[in-house]
């Protein structure tokens, strides 16, 4: 028997380099090599890693329609030790216990005489075992054995080929798969859908029924988004259960897999994969029963977790960008409304801007709430503080309406349809008014603490007040206070009783940004009526000085006129009647002696009535330094008080010239210092005092005279001003109520200190011109008609 | 009789009292300043003074206050042609104060009212 092992290679050759399918060569090899070597039976055992078995895979004679199921462990019979030593080995079934090792042969062919084994391996790797059955007792010559084993090493190389031809397929249809998630997922920046895809691909490609993402808020625990694929089993563990059970090793999430049974018994696998997003943001893809082609739930094996991670890790991108491109477009939504609502707010401060009337900026303040193209509230209401403080006025309400077709809103907001200024109104007939007080309802409570209120239900808040309630009828409403330099002057209240549209922070924000605008248009009305008030109140005044300067010019031109004219026509007047006297009654000069007189007369009369009357009222009212009055008052009674060794203390301040009537003001001095004088017969001191002094009204001049005259009788005292009251014998009793009363014609003040056993003081008090505005409804300079009559 | 002293500047108001005063049966004495009038006081023993405010050398107010000075019990009439210098009180120690008229019955009434006794 020849072996012809060029002969036997070149056909192993030719086989190994053909195009047949990688099963077929094997089966094809064990064929050659039983034809070649003459052995009966060849058979090829190959090798299970992972259980440590060889199992019959092909075999060079037809072994039946079903293959028997023939394994060895390693270590066991002649293939299991065969791939154990890694070395030819060949038996004869007459040798102790081989048949009883190689048992499981007696299935096939259970009269074999001889066995043989040859590793299929090469350097690294064995791949499995080839078993040469012979029913024949044989031996294998070395050249036989050596050809067999180049022959297991073709074959090994050939399935080394093999495996890595699957593995690369394998790889490339994974690579396929994640290439078309990497298209899938950078598709599209639409958060939704993208998640859409991403379960239903992780689905398709893992063959699985269902599969969730779903992406949590870790501190709200709010599920941000979330999208469901296909059918996801009833009672199985819901996501968190899932994210629960992952081993979380540096606080990171891991992939999961697990499996449960259901109310039938049916067994279902599911798988967990965490999304590691940014942030405080969580994320987990779930799939649920992977099936096989023949539709059996199947378990999720490492491979397929490790396809799915990488889908995830590229899913993650997309959706943090989807998630940053969500909230970029809700952040310009946002900033498109506030644009909107600051233009609407601009053009509303705009126009506000265009009056200082109050009425006209009440007006425009609720249209501007109720337009519908402005801050369009269904109700609003303004209520102001009045004078008082003390209470809320309302003082305007409107209900919300369309504005004037066409009509750009700065129009809008000061006519109305038919071009017209709109009308005012208030609610009812009676305008609400709210006492401002603790226990009076948000409302006041708005003044009170100087902030806004959203109340959500009126009708169940403690703190509304009644007429409120009334009004709002149990709805939703915003209250904010008029709030301008540190100010509240008024509320503004508005609802949306019809609409029912809910208020957002934002309102609130916006109608307190609304208000705090309006709060300066009517603090800047209020001013400007102040200062208009203050500006007529001054020019007034100035017109009256300006009247009483003319007509103090004129009355002394008039007084010097006067008496010019007045001694002339005395003389003539006088010398005609003297002349009258003497003439005949029937003489004819009489007739003209008459008429000079009667034309004197009627001169002097003119005269008394034009400058006596003037002369009299214009007195002699200017800016006086009032020690140098002090002063030229007491030159004239001095002589009286060295007479009775009266001793004079001046304690004189400088002070602010005082607009009196020197005259008359000498005549108040003369006579406290009188008053002084004739309390100390028997000599004393006499202190004067001048001193400027505050009060509430303004400054002024205060002169204090004291004496040592050891005062009056406390009950004589409120007497002392009573006009011819005296405690004197020399005394008029005139003195002193002359004082208080020239006094009072300049707006002053005589106050009485009576310290009985030690004397009396009198305090004069003196507006101080430029302080002393003289109040309305008083004429200036004071008419002088009393002493006289 | 009793002895009266017009003093007063203008010549012809002088010469217009003396006559009227004469005829109602008073001495009459002149002066036309206020120097003048004080030396009268002096020299002759008066009943009462008819004095005019606005005078050269010294003005009637001051001679009044030297008057009422040493004379207290002198009656004195102002008699001017200002109604004005009523306010002043500087006046106010004058018996009676008249404005100065054509008309000279009040004048002589209020010579007899301080002459009545």
């Amino acid at each position: 028997m020849t072996l012809n092992r060029l002969s036997f290679l070149t056909q192993l050759i030719n086989l190994f380099t053909s195009a047949v399918a990688y099963h077929e060569r094997v089966d094809s090899f064990v064929y050659l090599l039983s034809r070649n070597l003459k052995v009966d039976l060849t058979l090829f055992f190959s090798l299970d890693k992972t259980r440590g078995t060889l199992s019959l895979s092909a075999g060079s004679n037809s072994l039946g329609a079903e293959r028997p199921r023939l394994e060895f462990s390693l270590g066991q019979g002649i293939v299991g030790e065969t791939a154990q030593k890694r070395s030819p080995l060949v038996v004869s079934a007459q040798e102790t216990g081989v048949r009883t090792r190689n048992e499981v042969l007696d299935k096939i062919f259970p009269d074999y005489q001889t066995l043989a084994g040859f590793p299929v391996a090469d350097d690294n790797f064995l791949y499995g075992v080839l078993l040469l059955i012979d029913k024949d007792p044989r031996t294998y010559s070395e050249y036989q054995q050596e050809t067999i084993l180049i022959a297991c090493r073709m074959l090994a190389g050939n399935i080394r080929q093999a495996l890595l031809h699957e593995e690369a397929k394998k790889r490339i249809a994974e690579l396929a798969v994640l290439f078309d998630v990497a298209k899938s997922v950078v598709s599209t920046m639409e958060l939704q859908a993208l998640l859409e895809r991403v379960v239903s691909i992780s689905a398709k490609v893992m063959n699985a029924r269902g599969a969730i993402l779903r992406i949590i808020d870790e501190v709200s625990q709010q599920v941000q988004v979330s999208s469901e694929y296909g059918i996801i089993p009833k009672g199985f563990p819901g996501m968190d259960d899932i994210a629960g059970q992952a081993p979380t090793a540096s606080g990171e999430l891991t992939s999961v897999t697990a499996e449960i049974r259901d109310a039938e018994g049916q067994k279902h696998y599911y798988a967990g994969i965490p999304l590691n997003l940014k942030g405080h943001l969580k994320g987990m893809l779930c799939l649920y029963d992977k099936m096989t082609p023949n539709y059996r739930f199947q378990q999720f094996d490492s491979e397929n977790i490790q396809l799915l991670q990488t889908l995830a890790g590229m899913a993650t991108g997309s959706i943090e960008n989807a998630l940053a491109f969500q909230q970029i477009e809700s952040l310009a939504a946002r900033n498109e409304r506030m644009v909107n609502v600051l233009t609407v707010l601009h053009d509303i401060s705009s126009v506000l801007m265009t009056t200082i009337d109050l009425d006209a900026i009440l007006t425009i303040l609720v249209r501007a709430l109720t337009l519908t193209n402005a801050m369009a509230y269904d109700r609003a209401m303004v209520f102001l503080i009045d004078k008082s403080g003390e209470t809320l006025t309302e003082v305007r309400h409107a209900c919300q309406v369309n504005p004037p077709p066409g009509v750009p809103l700065q129009h809008a907001l000061i006519m109305d349809h038919h071009g017209n200024a709109p009308a005012s109104a208030t609610i009812g007939n009676e305008p609400i008014r709210v006492p401002l007080k603790d226990d009076q309802g948000i409302i006041a409570r708005t003044v009170l603490f100087r902030k806004p209120f959203h109340i959500v239900r009126a009708d169940r808040h403690p703190q509304v007040n009644q007429a409120i309630r009334n009004i709002l009828t149990g709805k939703e409403f915003l209250s904010v206070p008029l709030l301008a330099k540190d100010e509240v002057t008024g509320v503004i209240v508005v609802d949306n009783h019809l609409s029912q549209r809910p208020f957002k922070d934002e309102d609130l924000h916006f109608l307190t940004m609304f208000a705090n605008q309006a709060a300066l248009a009517i603090e800047n009305s209020r001013l400007v009526a102040t200062i208009e008030a203050s500006s007529h109140e001054l020019t007034l005044i100035r017109e009256r000085m300006l009247e009483s300067d003319r007509l103090a010019a004129m009355s002394s031109m008039a007084e010097g006129l006067a008496h010019e004219i007045r001694n002339p026509l005395v003389s003539i007047g006088g010398f005609a009647r003297r002349i009258d006297k003497v003439v005949a009654p029937d003489d004819p000069l009489r007739q003209y002696v008459d008429v000079i007189i009667y034309e004197v007369g009627r001169l002097e009369t003119i005269l008394r009535q034009m400058f006596d009357y003037t002369g009299e009222t214009l007195g002699h009212f200017q800016e006086h330094d009032i020690n140098a009055l002090v002063a030229d008052s007491l030159t004239l009674i001095q002589r009286e008080l060295d007479k009775h060794n009266i001793r004079v203390v001046r304690e004189l301040a400088e002070m602010s010239p005082v607009y009196c009537d020197e005259r008359q003001i000498k005549l108040v001095f003369y006579n406290i210092f009188q008053n002084a004088q004739q309390a100390m017969e028997h000599g004393g001191v006499m202190t004067i005092r001048t001193f400027p002094l505050e009060k509430s009204d303004g400054l002024y001049a205060a002169i204090a005279v004291s004496d040592t005259g050891g005062g009056i009788a406390p009950e004589l005292v409120f007497n002392i001003f009573n006009p011819f009251f005296t405690t004197k014998e020399q005394g008029t009793g005139l003195g002193l109520s002359i004082a208080q009363r020239i006094v009072a014609r300049h707006y002053g003040d005589i106050e009485i200190n009576n310290e009985l056993g030690k004397g009396i003081t009198f305090t004069v008090t003196l507006p101080i011109a430029k302080y002393c505005l003289i109040p309305q409804g008083k004429t200036a300079p004071p008419a002088t008609d009393a002493e006289e009559d | 009789m009793k002895r009266i002293l017009v003093a007063d500047d203008e010549m012809s108001i002088r010469l217009l009292y003396s006559e009227e005063l004469r005829e109602e049966g008073y001495e009459v004495f002149t002066a036309s300043n206020g120097i003048e009038a004080l030396e009268v006081v002096d020299k002759e023993p008066l009943d009462l003074i008819i004095l005019d405010i606005k005078m050269p050398e010294m003005s009637g107010i001051e001679v009044l206050r030297q008057i009422k000075e040493k004379y207290p019990n002198l009656p004195v009439l102002l008699s001017s042609a200002y109604s004005e210098y009523k306010q002043d009180f500087g006046t106010w120690a004058s018996e009676e104060y008249l404005v100065k008229s054509s008309d000279l019955e009040d004048l002589k009434a209020a010579v007899r009212k301080h002459l009545k006794d």
